[in-house]
C-alpha cells in the first residue's frame, strides 16, 4: 500500500461522506461511485490504473473550474441582459465556449504564439521534444508545437470559409423558395433530396479526384454537400414565418421579396439558424479534417491538423502521443462546439424533457 | 394492404430515380474534367497520336450520351469497366474488397445495434439523472471526434501498450472465422464507438418523444406496472424509430468505413476508393461512388419501408 493508494481512498471516502452529510445526492452518487469502481480496477490494473484516475478526475476539475471562470468572466463583461442569459448556461456550454475562445486566439495571433514557421525545417526527422521544441520535429523536422499552433488557422479557417460559403448558399435558396413557393420550391427540394442521397465524403471524393485537391475546390465542394441541410432548415424555418399575418401586411404594402426576407423573415428565424451554423461547422470540420487525413486537404508545406496526424502516424508503433495531438484538437473543437449548440438548441427549442 | 403496397412502391420507385440521376452525375462530372480522361492519364507531355489512339482504345471518340448508355448497361451487370492505371477489370479489384468491407461493416452492427439500443432506453428511462448526463456527455465527445482519432488512440492502447490485438487488419486466405475476428477486431471496435454514440442519442431522443405521449400517461394513471407499460405501450409504438434509426446509423457506417480502412490498412472498398482517387484512376473511382451510394439510398430505403410497415399511421393514409 502505498501514501498514493491510501491518500486516493480517504479522499474519495471523504468527499462521499461530507456529501451525504449535506445531502448533495449526485456528487455522492459519483464520489461512492468511483470509490466501487477503483476497487476493481486497483486489483486489475494496480497503483497505475487508479493514478490515471486521479489524472483524468483532476483534468476534469481543472477543466470546470476554468469553464466557471469563463462563464462568470463573460457575464461579466457582457451586458445584464446577456449576463441572464448566460448564467443558465450549463459547464459544459461554458467550457465549450472557453474552447472556441482559445481556438480564436491561436488562430488570430499564431505568428506570434508560434516559436518558430510552419515550413521551418529545424532538427532532424522525428527529434526528440528539448527546450526548443516542446513536442519534438515532425518527419521532415520541423517544430511540431508550431505546426499545431499554424493549423488552428489553416484548418479553421478552412472549415469556417467553406460553412459560411454552404451556409449563404442553402439559407439564400431556403428563404427564396419559402417565399416565392411554386415550381422554384419543388425543384430546389428535390435537388437537395439528390444531393443528400449521397454519402457526404464519398460525394467529396469524386469532386476532389475530378478537379484535384485545390483549397477553392474543397470549399465549392463541400458548400453544394452541405447547403441541402441548411436549405432544408432554412426552408422548414422560414415557411413558418411566411404565412404569418405581418408577412401579408408587408406584401400588401409592396414591399419586394429582398426587403421581406431581410426585414421580415431573417430576423424572426436567427435562433435556429445560428444553432444551425455551429452543427454545419461541425459537419464541416470532421469531413475537411478527414479529406486531408487522407492527403486530399490543403497542400503541403501548409500546417494542417488532418494531414499532420497521417503523416506522422507512425510514431504511434512506438508508443508516441505525439501524433495524436493534432487529432485532439480538432476532437476538442468538435466536442466545444456541439456542447455551446446543444445549449442554444436547448434555449431555443424551450425542451423539457 | 393494396394502401402499404402502393405507398411503399411508390418509395421504392423514388429511390431507383434517385439512384438513376446519381448515376448520370457520377459519370457526368468526370466528363467536367479540363481536358480529357485520356489527356489526364497521359500528361501534358503526351503526343496527339498517343492521345488519339487511347481515346480510341477507351472509346472517347463517340459521343457521351452513348458512353453513359454503355457504362450504365454494365453497371447494371456489375461491369464497370477496366482501370485505367493497371488496366485490371474494375470487377475484380473491387469484387473482393466490397465483401471485405460488408463483413467489417457486419461485424461492427452486430456489436452496436443491440448494446446501443439497450443503452439508449436505458439512459431515456434514467434520463435528467447523473448518469444520463454522463452519456450525454461521453457520447457528444464520440461523435464529435474525427474517426481517426479514435482508431489511433485504439491503436495506441489495444496493439501498442498492451499488445492485445494487431494494429494493422492484413487478411488471407483461408484464415479461421476466430482469427478473423480478432484481426478485425480494432477497426470494427472504432466503427461501433462512433456508430453507437449516434445510435444512443437516437434512441434516447425517440423512446422520450414516445414516453411524453398521452396514452404513456394514461396507463400510468390506471395503475399498470411500469415493466408493463414499457413493454405493453410504449414497445410496439417504439419499434418505428427504433428501426428508423439502425437503418440510418447503418448508412452512416458505409461513410465512416472509409477513414477507418485506412487508419487499420484494412483491404476493403474504402480503401480502394482513396487509392484511385489519389491515382485519378476514374473507372474505379465512379464504380466505388455509385456501390457506396447505391448502399446508402438502399438503406435509407430500407427506414423508410420499416418505418411505413411499423407505424399503424402511417399504414393507414387519411
Amino acid at each position: 500500500m502505498s501514501v498514493f493508494v491510501i491518500g486516493y481512498y480517504t479522499l474519495l471516502l471523504a468527499v462521499s461522506c461530507l456529501a451525504a452529510f449535506y445531502n448533495k445526492r449526485q456528487i455522492f452518487m459519483v464520489a461512492f461511485g468511483l470509490t466501487l469502481v477503483s476497487f476493481i480496477l486497483g486489483i486489475v490494473g494496480g497503483t497505475a490504473a487508479l493514478q490515471a484516475v486521479a489524472i483524468c478526475a483532476g483534468l476534469l476539475g481543472l477543466a470546470a473550474m476554468v469553464s466557471f471562470a469563463f462563464r462568470e468572466f463573460l457575464i461579466q463583461i457582457s451586458s445584464a441582459e446577456m449576463g441572464k442569459e448566460l448564467r443558465t448556461a450549463p459547464m459544459t456550454a461554458a467550457f465549450g465556449m472557453f474552447v472556441i475562445f482559445v481556438y480564436i486566439i491561436m488562430g488570430i495571433f499564431a505568428p506570434w504564439i508560434a516559436p518558430h514557421g510552419e515550413a521551418e525545417v529545424i532538427a532532424s526527422a522525428f527529434a526528440p521534444a528539448d527546450e526548443n521544441m516542446l513536442l519534438g520535429a515532425d518527419q521532415l523536422g520541423r517544430d511540431m508545437f508550431s505546426r499545431i499552433i499554424y493549423g488552428a488557422r489553416n484548418s479553421v479557417g478552412l472549415a469556417l470559409a467553406a460553412t459560411i460559403a454552404a451556409f449563404v448558399l442553402g439559407a439564400l435558396a431556403g428563404l427564396l423558395a419559402a417565399t416565392k413557393g411554386g415550381w422554384f420550391d419543388q425543384f430546389m427540394g428535390r435537388v437537395a433530396d439528390v444531393i443528400m442521397s449521397i454519402p457526404s465524403l464519398i460525394f467529396a471524393l469524386l469532386m476532389l479526384s475530378i478537379f484535384g485537391p485545390h483549397i477553392h475546390v474543397i470549399i465549392i465542394a463541400v458548400a453544394v454537400i452541405y447547403a441541402p441541410r441548411v436549405f432544408r432548415l432554412t426552408r422548414a424555418v422560414a415557411g413558418n414565418v411566411v404565412v404569418m399575418d405581418y408577412i401579408e401586411a408587408a406584401q400588401l404594402r409592396g414591399e419586394g421579396t429582398w426587403y421581406l426576407i431581410r426585414r421580415e423573415i431573417l430576423p424572426n428565424s436567427t435562433a435556429p439558424l445560428v444553432a444551425e451554423f455551429g452543427l454545419e461547422f461541425c459537419f464541416v470540420f470532421l469531413l475537411v479534417a478527414g479529406l486531408s487525413f487522407l492527403g486530399l486537404g490543403i497542400q503541403p508545406p501548409t500546417a494542417d491538423w488532418g494531414s499532420m496526424v497521417r503523416e506522422n502516424a507512425t510514431l504511434i508503433s512506438f508508443g508516441d502521443i505525439t501524433p495524436l495531438i493534432p487529432a485532439a484538437a480538432i476532437a476538442l473543437l468538435t466536442v466545444g462546439v456541439n456542447f455551446v449548440v446543444d445549449w442554444m438548441l436547448h434555449r431555443s427549442s424551450g425542451l423539457k424533457e | 394492404m393494396g394502401d402499404i403496397l402502393g405507398l411503399i412502391g411508390k418509395r421504392l420507385g423514388l429511390g431507383v430515380f434517385i439512384l438513376f440521376v446519381i448515376s448520370i452525375i457520377i459519370f457526368f462530372m468526370v466528363e467536367l474534367l479540363p481536358g480529357d480522361i485520356a489527356q489526364a492519364v497521359l500528361g501534358q507531355g503526351a503526343t496527339e497520336e498517343n492521345l488519339a489512339a487511347l481515346r480510341k482504345q477507351m472509346g472517347l471518340d463517340q459521343p457521351a450520351l452513348v458512353r453513359y448508355g454503355e457504362w450504365l448497361a454494365g453497371a447494371v451487370t456489375l461491369d464497370f469497366g477496366s482501370s485505367i492505371v493497371t488496366g485490371e477489370r474494375v470487377t475484380t479489384v473491387i469484387g473482393e474488397r466490397f465483401m471485405n468491407t460488408l463483413f467489417l461493416a457486419a461485424y461492427a452492427a452486430v456489436i452496436a445495434v443491440p448494446v446501443a439500443i439497450i443503452l439508449g432506453v436505458i439512459v431515456a428511462l434514467l434520463r435528467n439523472s447523473i448518469f444520463d448526463r454522463v452519456a450525454n456527455v461521453v457520447t457528444l465527445s464520440f461523435i464529435s471526434s474525427p474517426e481517426f482519432f479514435l482508431g489511433y488512440i485504439l491503436i495506441l492502447f489495444f496493439a501498442v501498450k498492451w499488445q492485445m490485438f494487431p494494429a494493422i487488419s492484413s487478411l488471407s486466405e483461408g484464415m479461421s472465422l476466430g482469427e478473423l475476428l480478432i484481426r478485425t477486431f480494432l477497426p470494427a471496435l472504432t466503427l461501433v464507438l462512433v456508430v453507437m454514440a449516434h445510435m444512443m442519442r437516437m434512441t434516447r431522443a425517440a423512446i422520450i418523444n414516445l414516453l411524453a405521449s398521452p396514452y404513456i400517461e394514461m396507463a400510468k394513471l390506471k395503475g399498470a406496472p411500469p415493466w408493463k407499460v414499457i413493454v405493453k405501450h410504449a414497445l410496439p409504438n417504439a419499434w418505428a424509430p427504433i428501426i428508423n434509426v439502425v437503418a440510418l446509423n447503418l448508412a452512416y457506417l458505409i461513410t465512416g468505413v472509409v477513414l477507418v480502412e485506412v487508419v487499420f490498412v484494412y483491404p476493403g472498398i474504402g480503401q480502394a476508393l482513396v487509392d484511385a482517387v489519389s491515382k485519378r484512376d476514374f473507372p474505379i473511382v465512379q464504380a466505388c461512388c455509385l456501390i457506396f451510394a447505391a448502399t446508402f439510398i438502399l438503406l435509407n430505403l430500407a427506414a423508410d419501408v420499416g418505418a411505413i410497415l411499423t407505424n399503424p399511421r402511417l399504414r393507414h393514409p387519411k
